[in-house]
């Protein structure tokens, strides 16, 4: 009542409040826009066969089937599209941050010919679309005879990546160089000033990277189409292919079975944005400092 | 790195290295053929049960490829490892055969009793420009009219049959659509015709099929069916087709929801069959007058052998196996001696007096070619036709052209699809029989 009475009174905080109701109700709307998909895979997620088609749609399933999550495994072997796809996103994960942040550490902190142009070219291939570059890597690796095996999913990351080595190095720049210098007059050389001093200074930029690759990664489907061929070697986003219709004569797709297993694909990428999205902003935030 | 890292370092290493996988090798003796198939994790299951017995019988073991996609074929194909069996539509089967990338199957049909099991214009449908037999067709639908009894019961209309015309049609729906609501919108739309179906009503108009054209022939009979179309729309016995295409709305729920009466679909088709939950039957596609009767039927495709797989008696053995011999697509419609119409009977008994069985051998009786083989949609040329043709088509449905000006278009797309087929033929890619047959439509198009 109080609270009431202080904008009676004062017709700027009124204003105040009114804005600001508004700005929620507007993001609120947009906000349910983007959740409507996310609604309705869940809704589906928990219907029979038929109730995607059902008209008017049931957002609210009359009844539950929570067996939907478990019939999913049965017909695919989610298990195993789990471990393949913990092993491909761990690996890479390791890659990214081990050969980016050396990289960019690089960048950063070594002064030598050429760096500025070797960097300008690092950045340059971020204009190489995927697509260029597809068919020669497939050439490579189905040489080295590592087509149908994760390998091709994992190596490349251990090469660097052009966009977190430039997230990285904009990051190192904002680190002063004091710190380098106090470890380096300890006896410290410049791997162990990278491992020591850069890398726990540089948490929230890494945890971007982290962030970024993990999603990157756990929801990439192209990547997987290209190389795997056999069933069993098939990450989570191929394997949920399998469970679509493909030929005429086992029925249609089951829709709800297949939105069972999206959401349970799903699942670690909303944990872990939920548990890192301040690092996020951080890491981002303070990359574009310098 | 301390010990116990190191210790555990070394024990999940190898645990994770040889989860990454190396490649499956045969060591059976028997002949691998790979098939890169676009299926599900059931599909999957019912092959590989039976693989073995195939195996054992003819001594060729089919390794299966269930991830599919136009970019994976590329990739593979460069690399020199295609696989053996593939699914190839009409267009990149008549690219890759003119680029030497698949086997010509005619040395290994000829002779070959399993050729004469086919439905000859199913079978007909695999040969390319230079006469190669580059595809077997293993699967194939037709159209037909799906329609809602109780809305036909409430406006006392019988049910359609083989013998129904444009005119019967057009005259049901002016009845169904008869009952307005406030704002003047029919009740229930008489039917709807979705874009891509209209051919079929060219084909039944008598529009030319020219197999292996390269060059965009709109004739009389489809400017007609265009302004048929057009007529739906601006008499309100069909909804707006644009409309419909921006609202998303999926042609099957316009008819279990009685927005429309008729639905023009494919025969079979298994969504549905399996979904719509109002009374409903199938009627062959109506006539135009006293034109013959020619029911579309597509095959949309096939199965081809690379012209770099190392046993090629094998790979047939294989191809012939999946398309007629395989459970998961049995009865298979593209073979004469299958009781199609039985086997999706046994698998949907909702279809026994729905029409489906009257439609589907109307179609064998009257087989009126693949409307998929207009220019358009079917030749190196589609894409530089379609790129012209398809704003020009959106224009005319939102009634922002006329089916004049549509035509008068005709001769400059053309041209733009002989500049792409020279183009084509410099680059030095195709086999010389494919640039001979090219060069020969160039000379006789005209100018």
């Amino acid at each position: 009542m109080s609270g009431s009475r202080s904008y009676g009174r004062n017709p700027r905080a009124l204003g105040t409040l009114v804005r600001s109701g508004a700005v929620y109700v507007i993001l609120a709307v947009i906000s349910a826009g983007f959740l409507l998909p996310l609604a309705w895979m869940l809704s589906v997620s928990l219907q029979d066969a038929r109730g995607v088609f059902a008209q008017p749609f049931a957002w609210i399933p009359p009844q539950m089937r929570w067996e939907n999550y478990a019939d999913v495994a049965t017909l695919i072997p989610l298990g195993r599209y789990l471990l393949n796809t913990v092993i491909v996103t761990g690996l890479v994960l390791c890659g990214t941050l081990l050969s980016c942040s050396l990289v960019a550490y690089g960048f950063s902190r070594i002064r030598f010919r050429g760096r500025t142009v070797l960097f300008a070219l690092c950045l340059s291939t971020m204009m190489l679309p995927g697509q260029v570059t597809m068919i020669p890597l497939y050439v490579l690796f189905s040489r080295l005879g590592w087509v149908d095996t994760l390998w091709p999913l994992i190596i490349p990351s251990f090469f660097g990546s052009p966009f977190y080595i430039f997230l990285l190095r904009q990051f190192f720049l904002t680190i002063p160089r004091e710190y380098d210098e106090a470890a380096r007059l300890d006896g410290a050389g410049r791997f162990r000033v990278y491992w020591s001093i850069i890398l726990p200074l540089a948490r929230p930029a890494l945890i971007t990277v982290v962030l970024f690759t993990f999603i990157g990664t756990w929801n990439d489907f192209f990547t997987p189409l290209i190389y795997i061929n056999s069933p069993g070697h098939a990450t989570l986003t191929l394997g949920l292919n399998l469970l679509k219709s493909q030929i005429v004569g086992t029925g249609m797709t089951q829709w709800h079975l297949l939105m069972a297993a999206a959401c349970m694909v799903m699942i670690p990428n909303i944990l872990l944005f939920t548990l890192a999205q301040k690092y996020l902003v951080k890491g981002i935030a303070m990359g574009g400092l310098r | 790195m301390n010990s116990k890292r190191l210790i555990s370092f070394l024990l999940f290493a190898p645990l994770i290295v040889s989860s990454c996988g190396t490649k499956e090798e045969s060591n059976t003796g028997k002949a691998r053929i790979s098939y890169n198939c676009a299926a599900n994790a059931l599909e999957i299951r019912h092959l590989q049960d039976e693989l073995a017995s195939f195996a054992d019988s003819t001594g060729v073991e089919i390794n299966l490829q269930p991830f599919t996609g136009q970019e994976k074929l590329y990739a593979m194909i460069a690399a020199g490892q295609p696989p053996d069996i593939f699914y190839t539509n009409n267009v990149l089967r008549d690219r890759l055969a003119a680029e030497g990338r698949l086997l010509d199957m005619r040395s290994l049909s000829a002779g070959d009793p399993f050729v004469e099991r086919f439905w000859p214009d199913m079978y007909r449908q695999g040969f390319s420009l230079d006469s190669g037999l580059y595809s077997i067709a293993n699967w194939n639908f037709t159209a037909g009219v799906y329609y809602n009894k109780e809305l036909f019961d409430n406006a006392g209309l019988r049910y359609p049959d083989t013998s129904w015309t444009w005119n019967d049609l057009l005259d049901a729906a002016r009845r169904i659509a008869a009952e307005k609501k406030a704002g003047g919108e029919p009740e229930h739309y008489g039917l709807f015709i979705p874009g891509h179906f209209v051919e079929i009503f060219e084909l039944m108009n008598g529009a030319p099929v020219q197999e292996r054209s390269l060059f965009l022939n709109l004739s009389e009979a489809s400017l007609e069916v265009y302004r048929h179309y057009l007529a739906l729309m601006n008499d309100h016995l069909m909804p707006d087709f644009r409309r419909m295409q921006a609202m998303g709305m999926q042609a099957s729920q316009l008819l279990q929801t009685g927005k429309v009466a008729m639905l023009i679909e494919a025969v079979p088709h298994q969504v549905l069959f399996e979904t719509l939950t109002i009374r409903w039957g199938v009627a062959p596609i109506p006539r135009f007058g006293t034109r013959p009767v020619r029911c579309f039927r597509s095959e949309s495709g096939g199965l081809s052998i690379s012209s770099q797989t190392s046993n090629t008696q094998a790979a047939w053995k294989a191809l012939k196996w999946i398309i007629a011999g395989a459970s998961v697509y049995q009865p298979n419609p593209v073979l004469r001696d299958a009781d199609f119409v039985a086997g999706w009977e046994a698998r949907y008994p909702r279809l026994i007096g729905s029409g489906f069985r009257e439609v589907w051998q109307w179609s064998l009786k009257h087989p009126g070619g693949d409307p998929r083989f207009f220019v358009r949609f079917s030749s190196w040329t589609s894409a530089s036709i379609m790129e012209r043709l398809q704003p020009l088509l959106d224009k005319l449905w939102n009634r922002e052209t006329t089916v004049e000006a549509l035509a008068a278009s005709q001769p400059e797309i053309n041209r733009a699809a002989r500049t792409a087929l020279d183009r084509l033929i410099q680059r030095g890619t195709l086999r010389q029989e494919f640039v001979t047959a090219i060069q020969q439509q160039l000379l006789q198009a005209p100018p």
